[in-house]
């Protein structure tokens, strides 16, 4: 019986340390991904899989959420406890996240990379956009750019793209006289707020948001013009009917379709443009210039970022900066459709084609000035989603572009002030 | 024979209004695999066409193979039949003592049930979650089956409280005082009046807890646990819906609900005999 | 599960034994659904509910300062909450009384056995098992003039001057998801009407008919009396639902064109998770609440004097 016991317990703490044993050699990292498509996840399984063999006893599990529910997921995960280690972070989410005092300062972690060195300057300057450290490390840029429709402006006898916004207003008239087609693909539903910012500063002559007292720059003339020209361009019929409710696939499927001819859009829609269409059949030009000669196409990004609460830093810290080397972003960035964030990115092949033209030439042009968001104020998010409803009541002719303006405005210059209170 | 004129007239509307309802149930449902056999480059420009021009089946094959719907699909099935299964054992149990018995407390049972339908879930998804997370029983199917037998009983409860109230009482007081237990006679004499009731309990609860998406959603990590309405989501990327492939995903996920609705169906008709209400 | 107790020795103790037992009884049946809902739904349903007294951080909702009624006084001014009422009770009136007539129209021609009756039971039940967002998707896709039928069909019929999206228009936007939820509601009127049907004993019919009493009268001294249980409940639960349903409407319009189709539910979740203010969400919540109590109250007096008859 003494001798029954003594084996059983022998075993057990052999069984115990063995196990603990184990779990000591092995590290569990959680990566979430939430913009996901199953070209990405692949991608991404496999740079994961490169740094998994780096560090043997590291072991990464990649919960991927539905873009769709995504925020939802990821904010009902936090806070109920089952915080990832390492999250990829879109560039609206950031002043939220950062300033619930989540994300791990990666400033320290960036200076002492080997590739540190080699990230354009804009890389860092995105990523410290809230709270002036920077929170994530972005892995590239969403810029905007013009997609056309070569065979549909052929048709219309359209010569050659627009350059300006009047020859854009004009292109898109002449299209939408062909039977069934339309000019503009307008995003009037989710996330259309970047196309309003973008044409009232191109009109404007400029993209500072604020003045210097602080006001915002939403209300005066020029910008009311970039506002009206939209609605111009919806009241008049150069955007389909439909597209006061459109959001961004119901865009990018209109121009696939050739439903409509331009569409304003990021790299990423290059993707699914380019699986669709024929390469000869459409090509990308930089933002329509206002009269000043300028246009202030968006740029915005996304990155990965780890959570302060994260058991393994080191472990967390080096996948990120795995993810990040100028190879596996390039790869990343490639499969991913956004610009690269190291310096020289344009000289390879893949980014140097008739497409990605449109969107080279406006980082390269001195026309073009890439114009940041104002993501770091608090409320962003909520004026995002005000400004679907109050813009498609413009669209939809029940309110003046004078009004809307001023509503955005004074919204606007709140956020601001309250922000400025704080810094 | 007049009567039997207007008997056929009577028959052939009838007909006539039931191959409305059909086409009314099913046009959508052509719809949807009418895309799911429909080529992706010609989703778009054929899309109003009744009838594709060219017929592919690649959808299925890669929604089959490639991707791990059947995986998604036994989890599904796993987790809607043991919902199904649980949910109407606690709510047959619940809605005969709410039908039968008068006793202190019968409002606010009542009442707390109702309100649980009345509440917004995505409010409460929060502590929910770290409920489960307390109870380890986050990414398991065993978490998912109690949170939506927790959310259906009471709609459950309700609906077999007004069968069992179409049932006269004393039914099982006649068979209780031949010496009976009330259990017994809940056994014996009332169940099989109940098995419409029960099939259309079944039938209600297998279909929502087969195309749950927010618990699920919200629940579920891994691929392996997976539902097949979460798996449905993965077709709609931030960049494109993969249409051809939803739909066959879709159609496909049709496929139980509707032998499960076959299968019960005949319970669901099952006509009470006229002598059951005599002695 | 029986409490079968052998008679024992006393009657005064057998007496009360007795009588524990009959004040038991229902509590027995009813346990583990108390349990179960207690456990899964109650506590989180506290937690919810105490949100609307607070103020809440999106992402560290366990931490929060208390702000009493401030979020209830919210209410009364916010223009969009007072729109959103109204547009929940159109929605939900619309989509109600169209499936449930046409629910209880399928369960009266179902009542009587005919050739392929399970076949085409089998079939009409179908649009209960399409998850709401796939429904949800594919009417939008019936509805978008590009690639579906529907606007091409009522153009023809003469009822749109040319092929639009009704969706587009704030004015009809919101009937493009009430067809959408009455098509995925009529099987659940009627699967459970026709269940209720059934259970009615055909002897009865049969009595009224050698009486002399026509159709209607059948109809409405038997068939009425007897479904009304069912009816009652039927009715509240899918009210209760469908208000609080805002799948369908998210996925086909977002809740607009310009806020003509947000529903209180679909208010909620965008005030929750895209303004992030969960305490101002969960006072609108409470409010619906209240309403959709005080309507669950009036339907069961409803029944019970539909139900005197029984």
């Amino acid at each position: 019986m003494k001798n029954l016991f003594r084996t059983v317990a022998t075993s057990a703490i052999l069984a115990a340390t063995l196990s603990a044993g184990a779990a000591l050699a092995e590290t569990k990292l959680k990566l979430v991904e939430v913009i996901t498509s199953p070209a990405r996840t692949e991608t991404l399984t496999a740079l994961v899989a490169e740094y998994e063999a780096n560090n043997p006893d590291v072991d990464v599990e990649i919960v991927s959420l539905p873009w769709g529910e995504a925020f939802e997921k990821l904010s009902t995960m936090v806070a109920g406890g089952e915080i990832p280690d390492v999250v990829e972070m879109p560039d609206s989410w950031l002043a939220l996240y950062a300033g619930n005092d989540l994300l791990l300062d990666l400033e320290d972690s960036i200076a002492s990379w080997e590739h540190g060195g080699t990230l354009a300057q804009k890389t860092l300057d995105m990523g410290r956009l809230a709270g002036g450290k920077a929170y994530t490390l972005p892995y590239g840029f969403y810029l905007r750019a013009m997609f056309y429709n070569k065979k549909l402006l052929a048709e219309a006898g359209v010569a050659n793209p627009p350059h300006t916004m009047a020859e854009f207003m004009d292109a898109s008239a002449k299209v939408s006289a062909l039977p069934g087609k339309s000019g503009y693909c307008l995003r009037g539903g989710g996330g259309g707020l970047n196309g309003w910012i973008m044409y009232a500063a191109t009109m404007n002559g400029s993209n500072e948001f604020f003045t210097e007292d602080g006001k915002s720059r939403l209300n005066e003339p020029g910008s009311i013009e970039g506002i009206q020209f939209l609605m111009d361009m919806y009241q008049k019929g150069y955007a389909p009917k439909d597209s006061v409710n459109w959001g961004f696939n119901e865009i990018v499927a209109g121009f696939y379709s050739g439903t409509c001819a331009f569409l304003d859009q990021d790299p990423d829609a290059l993707i699914s443009v380019a699986e669709r269409m024929d390469a000869a059949d459409f090509a990308v030009t930089p933002m329509p210039v206002g009269p000043s000669g300028k246009a202030f196409p968006t740029i915005g990004f996304a990155g990965w970022s780890v959570f302060k609460s994260t058991e393994h830093q080191a472990e967390a810290i080096g996948l990120v900066q795995h993810l990040s080397t100028p190879a596996s972003n390039l790869t990343w960035t490639k499969r991913v459709g956004v610009i690269p964030i190291h310096k020289g990115a344009e000289q390879d092949s893949h980014f140097a084609t008739e497409q990605y033209k449109g969107w080279f030439d406006t980082l390269n042009g001195d026309e073009y000035t890439p114009t940041i968001m104002p993501i770091y104020l608090k409320n962003f998010g909520v004026f995002k989603e005000l400004a679907i409803s109050s813009s498609q009541e413009a669209l939809l002719g029940s309110r003046t572009a004078e009004d809307l303006a001023n509503e955005w405005a004074d919204f606007l210059t709140k956020e601001y002030q309250d922000w400025k209170n704080t810094q | 024979m007049p009567s039997k004129v207007n008997f056929t007239i009577a028959g052939a509307l009838r007909y006539f209004a039931i191959a409305l309802y059909v086409l009314f149930a099913l046009f959508p449902i052509y719809w949807l695999v009418k895309i799911a056999v429909t080529p992706d480059r010609l989703i778009y420009t054929e899309g109003t066409n009744i009838w594709p021009s060219a017929f592919t089946l690649d959808n299925f094959r890669s929604v089959l193979f490639l991707t791990d719907f059947l995986v998604y699909f036994k989890n599904s099935l796993i987790v809607s039949f043991g919902t199904a299964f649980f949910t109407t054992i606690i709510a047959t149990a619940a809605g005969y003592a709410f039908s039968r018995f008068h006793f202190r407390g019968k409002v606010v049972v009542i009442s707390v049930m109702l309100i649980t339908q009345m509440f917004p879930l995505l409010m409460i998804i929060a502590p929910i979650y770290k409920i489960m997370a307390g109870l380890h029983l986050l990414d398991s199917l065993v978490g998912l089956i109690i949170v939506y037998t927790a959310f259906n009983v009471p709609f459950a409860t309700f609906l077999m409280q007004s069968f069992f109230d179409g049932i006269p009482k004393d039914l099982e007081e006649a068979a209780m005082i031949d010496g009976c237990t009330r259990f017994q006679a809940l056994r014996r004499v009332i169940f099989p009046l109940t098995l419409p009731g029960l099939a259309a309990t079944l039938g209600f609860i297998f279909t929502a807890a087969w195309s749950e998406l927010l618990f699920a959603l919200m629940l579920i990590n891994s691929n392996e646990n997976m539902t097949f309405p979460v798996g449905l989501k993965t077709f709609v990327s931030k960049f494109a819906v993969d249409w051809g492939q939803m739909m066959a995903a879709g159609t496909l996920a049709l496929i139980p609900s509707c032998l499960f609705f076959i299968l019960i169906q005949r319970f669901l008709v099952q006509g009470l005999t006229a002598g059951a209400v005599k002695g | 599960m029986t409490l079968a107790l052998s008679p024992s020795p006393g009657k005064s103790r057998e007496k009360s034994l007795k009588k524990l037992k009959w004040l038991l009884e229902p509590y027995l049946y009813l346990s583990p659904a108390i349990i179960l809902i207690t456990l899964v739904m109650l506590v989180p349903l506290v937690v919810g509910i105490s949100y609307a007294f607070q103020s809440i951080s999106l992402l560290n909702p366990f931490q929060t300062g208390w702000v009493g009624l401030a979020n209830f006084e919210k209410l009364f001014s916010d223009r969009l909450f007072w729109k959103a009422l109204t547009n929940t009770a159109w929605w939900t009136i619309g989509s109600l009384v169209f499936q449930f007539f046409l629910g209880l129209g399928l369960a009266l021609l179902l009542n009587k056995p005919f050739a392929g009756r399970g076949l085409v039971q089998g079939l009409v039940f179908l649009p209960w098992a399409v998850p709401a967002f796939l429904s949800g998707l594919n009417w939008a896709w019936l509805f978008n003039p590009i690639i579906g039928p529907i606007p091409h069909w009522l153009a023809a019929i003469g009822l749109m001057d040319e092929p639009t999206n009704i969706m587009a228009d704030p004015n009809v936007a919101m009937w493009g998801p009430i067809i959408a939820n009455v098509w995925f509601g009529i099987p659940f009127f009627a699967i459970t009407l026709l269940a209720a049907l059934q259970s009615i004993p055909k002897d009865l019919y049969e009595a009224a008919a050698i009486d002399g009493a026509s159709a209607w009268q059948s109809f409405a001294k038997i068939t009425i009396p007897f479904l009304a249980p069912t009816i009652a409940i039927t009715v509240m639960l899918r009210t209760i639902w469908i208000a609080n349903f805002a799948d369908l409407i998210y996925i086909m319009t977002g809740g607009g064109p310009a806020n003509s189709t947000h529903i209180i539910s679909s208010y909620i979740f965008t005030t929750a998770f895209r303004r992030l203010d969960f305490g101002y969400a969960s006072a609108i919540a409470i409010a619906l609440l209240v309403l959709l109590l005080a309507y669950a109250l009036l339907i069961m007096q409803m029944r019970k004097h539909l139900v005197k008859g029984i």
